[in-house]
């Protein structure tokens, strides 16, 4: 028994020295991406690209659910997107509430008979909506499918661009946002596949007639710390995993995809729980089975700003789900695992969303419990555990900073040195209780995929008007 | 030894975990001292700035006028970088007197030279930023150093040497480019280069055509894009020649840069090319015939209008849409091809650019109202009967509403009947409602009386003007309206 307790420590420890390695190396290079991009954008005039009529046109996808009170301001502002070539294709998702009313309200929709040619699967349109208003308006009406995913494939069917672009409803989109997340598509049309924004919380922001006024930090605790790890998982992660070409998601708020290629692999998986994350896998695995040259980019400045849970109870439920989201991708694509044909895909990325993203919580409880145990047998050095304890502590707070500090050299969007001082602040209490808690949501949301639990559940949300309002109850 | 050396040695294996515990917190302590000391100094360095800034735009006339010297601002590096850039900024938006003067000023005090010299000295991203800077002046002389970055072994800063030749928008930047393309001795991004082509072609397009003739297979399509964009009578019949070409997607461009230049044998070519193979030439095709706007191109947008690509369908309804003073030809003639997806392009084209307002007018003018009821019924009949019931709902004139009442009554659809069930919803007005209960009952006693071997009513006649009032609500409340 303590020869086995103490084979798991070991274990456990270099799992950790593992870990700790490859974030300590995503921060490194995603710092020289950082500044390469930096260094690009320097060279790069946004407004040549926005005149230029050889820009390619550009479907934004926005599914709504029960959006009535924020649909039109949303719309509004996709619609004044700097963007030479767009179309906005709302798919009213079986909204129970008078989203569709206010669409046909906002924008004189009429209905049309447009050839609707299913292509992706989805639940059944029930009709097509032109503005008579807004000629880059669409309106899809459909039958409630249950998921974001069956929403945009509906709209996947109606795009008629070269790329679509897939955003919730009830994000805002920086003016520039598309433009800016379109650089390096627009630079290498041939290789990159999709691209990739920035998603930042809004809470706390001040936003206007659907523009945002001024960036804040929200007030509670819980929202400061999603800020703290969103932009830990994008300026870190996200833009460390795109250097290598190894970016296996690309957020289902804010992505560009080569609508071809999303037709290809046919479309989000109506079923999945994490449909963007799905997709991703499907692409890489659809481009590396036809042995294609590609890219799928993150780009850290086009910002696109979305509400994030502000509470707990909510915050637990995304996480929960997300996870089994994770689990949900990550099981039907294990056959890409290790095999050469997938490349670094299979050999790197992959293995590294299992270990040390999925399994990630057992293995945490599982070493919660080795010590338990070992201390029960009279085997645990406290000496070691202590030492062990503050290099985690520490380590994780150098990446949290190192997220902060990204923000800080690039794009410094939170101006104000208290902001700054409070995010900080964040790096260093961030481990108590609020991973202790992240762990719980992460283990229960494994739990309830494996008994088949695969609902969405409901969100609470504040709206960006600041009412209380319940949104995407699904 | 020391005390605490031997104290970590005491540890064992713990020691590494203590280094790297130290380490870590070492890190973290550089990290935040880093952030707020670059804050500190960012915060100094820009209080600096902004007070030599505000001075140098006080003295930016005379600057200009040469009363002040360059020698006074060029020797001091921040002063020097803070005015080049206020020059750069200010020729973004000045007219051509102002813009002279800042060139001038660039030239005289040495900072063209400056800049010319690093982008051939220098290297790495040093050389690409001084290339984009060399762009932005836009002193011709420095465009033999910009295509000399076009041979830069670094993909970035061949890209930056491109596009600073583009914001020069002169035939002489566009050479440099075009002769390495035809000595196949520069690859650039296809929208790089296209943009860059675009800005510098403007003038003499037909310097792409000659390249057009000399380019490989990769670049012609990327050619033939800009010479779509930059097409101008210049270019005359020799654009025509092009349309024959054997990639699909140079006769594509042909057909984009025919309805700009509009040489006189546009029409012919591209009709030929509404009949392509490829699906997206005819699209270009269709797209082209819509913007020459010549009603000779009906039949061929009638027939591209049963294309079996949507796209192409729709594009040649938007065309026919926008052909004014055809609408009820072209409806009839649309409603001829028996094509019920064409049609429903059409209608849903015209009502969007409102030319099916011009048609269902028609109902409202007694002169016109026979021809437009005649046209209008074969249509629903044909399978568009929402025209009329958008009509119905949102037409201005109440006239017209009735009209077009009638018209779906007398039509017997049996589709109508069924779309009336969508229509009929809680936030129609009570009038809406009053006219949506008649029509329904016209239609559901038609259906009971063709059912029954009944007559059928085709061409109704009018309904007298006293008709009883419960038994036509639509007559009786246009009385009301009127």
């Amino acid at each position: 028994m303590r020869s086995l307790i103490l084979t798991v420590n070991d274990a456990l420890f270099v799992y950790y020295f593992f870990s700790n390695l490859m974030y300590l190396f995503l921060l490194i290079f995603a710092v020289r991406a950082s500044v390469l991009h930096q260094r690009q954008l320097a060279s790069i005039r946004l407004e040549r690209f926005r005149n230029s009529p050889f820009s390619p046109p550009v479907s934004i996808i926005a599914p709504a659910h029960n959006e009535g009170q924020s649909i039109a301001q949303s719309i509004r502002s996709f619609l004044t997107l700097d963007y030479p070539a767009i179309e906005v294709i709302v798919v009213n998702d079986g909204s129970q509430d008078d989203t569709l009313e206010v669409l046909t309200r906002e924008f004189q929709l009429l209905r049309t008979d447009l050839a609707y040619v299913q292509e992706v699967s989805c639940h059944p349109v029930h009709g097509v909506y032109m503005s008579q208003t807004e000629p880059r308006l669409l309106v899809v009406d459909k039958q409630a499918g249950g998921s974001k995913a069956d929403a945009t494939n509906a709209g996947l069917n109606v795009a008629s661009s070269p790329y679509v672009c897939v955003l919730d409803a009830d994000s805002l989109l920086e003016k520039d946002a598309l433009l800016r997340v379109m650089v390096p598509i627009l630079a290498d049309p041939a290789r990159v596949v999709a691209a990739g924004g920035i998603v930042r919380a809004v809470n706390g922001s001040v936003v206007e007639d659907g523009q945002l006024r001024r960036v804040r930090l929200p007030r509670r605790f819980v929202e400061v710390v999603q800020v703290v790890e969103y932009l830990r998982a994008f300026l870190v992660g996200r833009e460390g995993w795109s250097y290598f070409n190894m970016l296996m998601i690309i957020s289902g708020a804010f992505g560009v995809f080569r609508r071809d290629l999303v037709r290809q692999v046919g479309g989000y998986r109506p079923a999945a729980i994490g449909e963007d994350f799905d997709l991703m896998v499907r692409m890489h695995r659809r481009l590396r089975e036809q042995n294609v040259d590609y890219r799928a980019c993150f780009v850290p400045d086009p910002v696109c700003w979305t509400e994030v849970p502000p509470d707990w109870k909510s915050v637990g439920k995304q996480r929960s789900r997300w996870q089994k989201g994770m689990i949900d991708t990550l099981w039907p694509n294990r056959d890409m695992l290790f095999r050469p044909r997938y490349g670094r895909i299979g050999f790197i990325a992959l293995p590294n969303l299992w270990i040390y993203e999925a399994l990630a919580p057992v293995v945490e409880l599982v070493g919660l419990a080795s010590i338990l145990l070992a201390a029960f047998l009279g085997i645990l050095s406290t000496h070691f555990l202590l030492l062990f304890l503050i290099f985690g502590y520490a380590f994780s707070t150098m990446l949290s900073i190192g997220g902060v500090l990204l923000e800080e050299i690039t794009f410094r969007r939170y101006n104000d040195w208290r902001e700054v001082a409070k995010l900080l602040l964040c790096c260093f209490a961030e481990h108590f209780p609020y991973h202790q808690a992240h762990l719980w949501w992460r283990l229960r949301g494994m739990w309830q995929y494996m008994r088949g639990d695969v609902a969405w559940g409901k969100m609470t949300r504040v709206g960006f008007a600041g009412s209380p309002a319940k949104q995407r109850a699904r | 030894m020391n005390p605490l050396t031997r104290m970590v040695e005491e540890l064992g294996p713990a020691s590494y975990v203590l280094q790297a515990a130290v380490a870590s917190l070492v890190g973290a302590a550089l990290l935040l001292a880093f952030i707020m000391g670059r804050r500190a100094a960012r915060r100094r360095y820009f209080g600096h700035r902004d007070e030599r800034t505000r001075a140098l735009r006080r003295q930016l006339p005379e600057i200009l006028e040469g009363r002040i010297l360059p020698d006074a601002w060029r020797r001091d590096p921040l002063d020097d970088r803070i005015l080049e850039e206020i020059l750069l900024d200010r020729l973004e938006i000045a007219e051509n007197d102002e813009a002279e003067k800042i060139r001038f000023c660039l030239r005289i005090s040495g900072l063209l030279d400056k800049r010319i010299h690093q982008a051939r000295r220098r290297r790495g991203w040093r050389r690409l930023h001084t290339l984009v800077i060399l762009g932005r002046m836009r002193c011709p002389e420095a465009i033999p150093a910009l295509a000399e970055g076009l041979d830069d072994s670094n993909i970035q800063t061949v890209i930056a040497a491109a596009r600073g030749l583009g914001r020069y928008a002169m035939p002489e930047a566009a050479e440099s480019i075009l002769e390495r393309l035809e000595m196949n001795r520069l690859r650039l991004p296809a929208n790089v280069l296209q943009s860059t082509l675009y800005h510098c072609c403007r003038d003499r397009p037909s310097m792409l055509l000659r390249a057009l003739q000399f380019t490989d297979d990769q670049l012609r399509p990327v050619l033939a894009r800009v010479l779509a964009e930059v097409a101008s009578a210049e270019l005359g019949e020799d654009l025509v020649l092009i349309a024959s070409d054997p990639l699909p997607e140079v006769r594509a461009s042909a057909a984009r840069a025919m309805a700009g230049a509009r040489p006189r044998l546009a029409l012919a070519a591209l009709q030929q090319l509404a009949a392509d193979s490829e699906w997206f030439v005819r699209l270009r095709a269709v797209v082209a015939l819509g913007m020459l706007q010549d009603p000779r191109s009906i039949p061929v947008l009638l027939e591209t209008l049963c294309d079996p690509n949507r796209f192409v369908r729709l594009r040649a309804a938007g065309a026919l849409s926008r052909l004014e003073g055809h609408e009820e030809e072209i409806l009839e003639r649309a409603v001829r091809t028996r094509d019920r997806y064409a049609l429903q392009a059409l209608v849903g084209e015209m009502q969007r650019s409102g030319a099916m307002l011009a048609i269902l007018d028609g109902l409202g003018d007694p002169e016109r109202r026979q021809n437009s009821r005649r046209i209008l019924l074969a249509a629903v009949r044909a399978g568009a009967p929402r025209l009329l019931l958008d009509a119905v709902l949102h037409h201005a004139n109440w006239r017209v509403r009735t009209q077009a009442a009638r018209l779906l009554a007398d039509s017997q659809s049996p589709e109508v009947l069924r779309l009336l069930r969508f229509y009929s919803t809680d936030t129609l007005r009570p009038r809406d409602r009053l006219l949506f209960a008649w029509l329904d009952r016209r239609l559901r006693e038609s259906a009971a009386a063709s059912s029954g071997g009944a007559v059928s009513v085709v061409e109704a006649p009018p309904r007298p003007a006293a008709a009883p009032r419960e038994r036509d609500p639509g007559a009786a409340l246009a009385r009301e309206n009127r």
